[in-house]
């Protein structure tokens, strides 16, 4: 793993390890707040008699109860997204499935929620996609890959841009950032292995030649625009099924780590 | 002036799981009135008018950031101790907030309710303490006004 792949990849999971903070933050202390209202109760009830008053505070502490487990409901919620989310992405794909690519974005973006949250705009521009045949992980991957890229090239506060749409037999994913922009010379090759703009742009991710690598396994290309100043467009396309034997031999998860068997290392 | 059982404590976090799990606990704990927000903004704009003992603040928040949160809390309500309760551990935001913000205290998610009660609980001395320092120096600076006056129709009086 480069350098560059392995510093996003850190940044990453500093960023799903604040996540789970959050609701472990709540949890943690509502099973403090619990453990002082039980103990509260028993000390009501250890007298044998419960008085008037005491009924009252019986009543409330009751109450508190049920408003800790409520907020430790949506605590455990938002870990089971968390987890969903880092599994959508990183779960080794067996076999092609038919999945909604949208469902697979969703996920990247929870995953991608902590870079995203204080200073970009996700606008999500989504059309009628039908489901597609693929590898979900990977594919995944590709979207981090370029969310991260997106939110890289944006200094401050930005916007990125997420549209589908269908064309034919295929499907389009376009992920535009109001970021840098590539300028000119470089734009041709930054799908080739090796090559890196981080000079220009403050890292660049996972390599974007292991992305095209994914992407054309499965009979897809990807596509890149871009105006210096004003942003970046990538577009992956996809078949909806990919024609003839698609090359499902080798590719498990596996596949993103070719990049450590490639001699040339970016970063 | 408010007394300490009667302290305001505003609570600013962007997720209302750690707002409502600290209003629980305090509500439980305390005596204290549990003011909170998930916007800074909202916060700020409520801040105009009430008294304000102690505020607990979140670091990453989306449109304004803890520190800048407090700094302007700092502007309008010197007197309020300000805490900054943050998942996001690092010195240089520490250090940052210290300075910029005047901050009492720097405590990181997750938090421990006892510890928090203490420093709360001594927030809201703080407060108090100064509240009484600024009544006592209006106090004194009447005080002044009179005995200046006195002595000015002393002065006319006698000469």
């Amino acid at each position: 793993m480069s350098e560059a792949e392995s510093d996003s990849l850190q940044m990453l999971m500093a960023g799903l390890a604040h996540e789970l903070n959050t609701p472990l933050g709540a949890i943690r202390s509502n099973r403090d707040v619990l453990q002082r209202v039980v103990s509260r109760i028993s000390d009501i009830l250890a007298d044998e008699v419960v008085e008037e008053s005491e009924i009252e505070q019986l009543r409330s502490l009751v109450e508190k109860i049920g408003d800790v487990v409520e907020i430790d409901r949506a605590a455990v919620d938002a870990i089971a997204d968390i987890v969903i989310g880092v599994r959508t992405c990183w779960r080794p794909d067996a076999s092609m499935r038919c999945v909604d690519l949208h469902d697979g974005l969703e996920s990247t973006l929870l995953v991608l929620r902590h870079e995203f949250k204080n200073r970009l705009e996700v606008v999500r521009d989504f059309g009628e996609l039908p489901h597609v045949e693929c590898y979900p992980s990977q594919v995944n991957q590709v979207f981090i890959n370029l969310l991260l890229n997106a939110s890289q090239a944006i200094e401050g506060a930005g916007t990125i841009t997420i549209r589908t749409f269908l064309e034919g037999d295929r499907v389009a994913v376009e992920i535009s950032d109001t970021g840098s922009g590539i300028p000119p010379q470089d734009l041709g090759r930054i799908f080739e292995a090796g090559f890196t703009t981080r000079e220009t742009r403050s890292g660049m991710g996972l390599g974007l030649h292991i992305c095209r690598e994914i992407v054309e396994r499965q009979g897809g290309t990807i596509e890149v625009a871009s105006t210096v100043g004003e942003g970046t467009t990538f577009t992956v396309w996809l078949p909806i099924k990919p024609k003839g034997p698609a090359a499902d031999e080798d590719s498990r998860a596996t596949d993103i780590r070719t990049a450590e068997d490639h001699p040339q290392h970016s970063g | 002036m408010s007394d300490e059982k009667n302290a305001t404590i505003l609570i600013v976090d962007d997720e209302e799981m750690v707002t409502s799990s600290l209003r629980s606990f305090l509500q439980l704990e305390t005596p204290y009135r549990i003011q909170t927000f998930t916007s800074p903004v909202e916060a700020l704009q409520w801040l105009d008018g009430e008294p304000i003992d102690v505020v607990i603040a979140d670091f990453m928040m989306p449109r304004m950031d803890g520190i800048t949160f407090l700094k302007e809390v700092r502007e309008k309500r010197p007197e309020a101790t300000r805490i900054l309760l943050t998942g996001y551990a690092d010195k240089e935001n520490a250090i940052r907030a210290i300075n910029e913000a005047g901050l009492y205290y720097y405590l990181e998610k997750p938090w421990d309710n006892d510890q928090l009660q203490v420093i709360i609980r001594n927030g809201v001395e703080r407060a108090t303490l100064f509240r009484q320092l600024d009544e006592k120096v209006s106090e004194l600076e009447s005080a002044h006004g009179d005995l200046a006056g006195i002595r000015n129709r002393l002065i006319k009086a006698l000469i």
